[in-house]
């Protein structure tokens, strides 16, 4: 996995990406590459830049200095990159964001049809199969509001996954869950990682960290503090800020 | 009992809700006694009023006086001056037939099985032009009738239909304009809305009618009637903007965020995910708008043409007549009634359907 010399070109690479809101340093110095494939887990206290620096990679938000290339494009002003590389990222979001006047499966063809340019049949046959995935086919005809918050992110990621995404994000998708629907949603994000997805997950699933992750990042106050794969960063963590935040959230 | 009975909600006996609700306390049982006599007086009279002592005939008129009652005789004789203001007698059946289908068009725009643009853009051009050509005329034999004849109802709904159908896709783009990333057009945007929003209607009448046809060249003017509806389409468009615009703030960002990660271009998700939202979002203030253009049409009398209300007050404007405007007003109050209160019944059922599913 980390033998990248010999792998294609990497899924995403930063370099040196500053970011501010306003005069707020947001992001600082940020160096980080995926390789295609690898499972990369966030974490880090809540304001150190962790969402900022995903909607970076699909270009939710601008930064003002370095690089970020995606898949070999980068991430500038240009339209037409932009709009390629968007296609090609998915995101699911801690608040879901499915769209609340559309059935599930409307929710699926949207994208398929109108920048895919599928047919509604093609469209649907397509958007069964991964709502069949995340083990939801039979809620396709329900609207977002009759299901539950463990179903509603399952159905942003089929939504995302109709789209055959080279890269999936994901920022905190089981934050917003009650805590007995979180593993439905673990459960296929793992699937997902063992079908060999490139994944960028903003999570304090440690159980999760430890069972997929490749590698996992520590961010604090806009910094990349350390960086290790998921046994040494849990069992032997190796900077101060680390120790501190893993006893805070591993206290209960 | 079978486990059934538990599964229901306990009930509440009718009368018990009665009781509950109307005659819980002393003050209570007073204030619905009070109340409910007031409104049976109140009935009472005006049954009697409108139907037991009321005369119905043209030719009865003299017997008014005595009767007490309404005098309907007065829109017997006069029903053709409200409904038709001054447009020619004989052709009358024109300004029905295309009064029916303004309607007709209007009704069928309502149903979702129009809402496509295609189907909702044919169905308006086939009932303008018919309108047009009924109330127009110069082809198919039928005489020529310039808008300045046109009157009463008919003028009306055309006016209302006019201005709707103008003023609405311009209400979007105006909200969009409003909303947009670049400073420059959402400033120039906002200056355009609120411009005309301080702007009495009146006075945009007025300039539309009077004053541009000293500014336009000539080609450009069209008639009196068009730049009067173009006026107030300008006007309810500034207005219904500020509804629609309310309604897209009101939608999460993570709306607009998720329809970008999916790859969708900015036309397609203003048309399929922030439009519907904030549709549903102020549909009461949308529908509220037109319930409110509709009474407003009263208002190009001004400009000297004859809708439904001054066609009214030159009903009972002549001879014997002019002691019965009361009953005029009745009858035309009842008229737009019907169309508002058809409106908001609609606006209901609209924001039922449009519930269905997200709470
Ligand atoms: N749109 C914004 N405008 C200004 N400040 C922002 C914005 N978004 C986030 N921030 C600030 O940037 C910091 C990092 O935010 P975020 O990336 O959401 O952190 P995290 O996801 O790690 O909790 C926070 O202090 C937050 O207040
Ligand atoms: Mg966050």
């Amino acid at each position: 996995m980390v033998d990248q010399v010999n792998s294609d070109i990497p899924a995403v690479t930063m370099e040196q990406v500053n970011k501010w809101f306003d005069d707020f340093h947001v992001l600082k110095d940020i160096n980080l590459q995926v390789a295609d494939g690898e499972k990369v887990v966030v974490c880090g206290p809540s304001g150190s830049g962790k969402s900022t620096l995903i909607r970076c990679i699909c270009k939710l938000e601008d930064h003002q200095r370095g690089t970020i290339k995606v898949l070999g494009t980068e991430l500038n002003d240009n339209v037409a990159n932009i709009d390629e590389i968007r296609r090609e990222v998915g995101m699911v979001f801690q608040q879901f964001n499915l769209f609340p006047h559309m059935t599930v499966l409307e929710n699926c063809t949207l994208a398929l049809t109108l920048v895919r340019k599928k047919s509604r049949k093609e469209a649907e046959a397509i958007a069964m199969q991964f709502l069949e995935k995340v083990r939801i086919p039979e809620q396709s005809a329900k609207y977002p509001g009759e299901l539950s918050g463990g179903q509603q992110q399952r159905v942003a990621i089929a939504r995302s996954l109709c789209m055959n995404p080279e890269i999936l994000l994901f920022d905190e998708p089981t934050s917003a869950l009650d805590p007995e629907m979180i593993s439905e949603v673990l459960d296929v994000m793992v699937a997902l990682a063992e079908e060999g997805m490139t994944m960028v997950c903003v999570t304090h699933e440690m159980g999760f960290a430890r069972r997929v992750a490749d590698r996992v990042i520590f961010m604090d106050q806009g910094e990349i503090v350390e960086q290790n794969s998921p046994h040494k960063f849990f069992d032997n963590p190796s900077n101060e800020r680390t120790k501190l935040f893993l006893s805070q959230i591993l206290q209960h | 009992m079978t486990d059934a009975t538990y599964k229901l909600p306990p009930q509440t006996p009718f009368l018990r809700k009665i009781q509950n609700s109307l005659f819980s306390s002393p003050l209570n049982t007073l204030l619905s006694i009070a109340t409910a006599v007031f409104f049976i007086f109140i009935i009472v009279k005006f049954v009697d009023w409108a139907f037991l002592s009321s005369i119905w005939h043209a030719e009865d008129e003299p017997l008014c006086k005595e009767a007490g009652g309404a005098c309907w005789s007065v829109i017997d004789a006069r029903h053709r001056i409200i409904f038709f203001g001054l447009f020619p007698y004989e052709e009358h059946w024109r300004s029905t037939v295309a009064c029916a289908v303004m309607i007709t068009t209007i009704v069928a725009s309502c149903i979702p099985w129009f809402w496509s643009a295609a189907k909702l853009s044919t169905l308006w051009l086939l009932g303008f032009c018919t309108f047009y050509l009924l109330m127009h005329g110069g082809l198919f034999g039928l005489s020529v009738i310039t808008p300045e004849r046109w009157g009463g109802l008919a003028l009306t709904i055309f006016i209302f239909a006019a201005v709707s159908i103008i003023g609405m896709p311009l209400s979007i783009v105006l909200a969009l304009g409003r909303r947009s990333k670049l400073p420059v057009i959402a400033r120039l945007f906002g200056l355009f809305i609120d411009f005309f929003r301080s702007l009495p209607l009146l006075t945009i009448l007025f300039t539309a009618a009077v004053i541009t046809p000293f500014v336009l060249p000539g080609w450009l003017q069209g008639d009196k009637l068009y730049r009067v509806i173009v006026g107030f389409a300008i006007f309810f468009a500034c207005y219904q903007a500020e509804n629609i615009r309310a309604g897209l703030q009101a939608i999460p960002s993570g709306q607009d965020e998720a329809g970008l990660t999916l790859g969708l271009k900015y036309m397609q998700r203003v048309t399929r995910i922030q439009l519907p939202q904030a549709f549903r979002n102020s549909l009461p203030s949308i529908v509220n708008q037109f319930v409110i253009t509709f009474k407003e049409t009263s208002i190009v009398t001004i400009v000297g043409f004859f809708e439904i209300l001054a066609s009214g007050s030159a009903a009972f404007g002549t001879g014997k007549w002019t002691v019965y405007y009361i009953e005029v007003y009745v009858f035309i109050a009842t008229i737009y009634f019907i169309f508002v209160f058809s409106l908001s019944r609609y606006g209901a059922y609209l924001e039922r359907k449009l519930r269905v599913g997200h709470g």
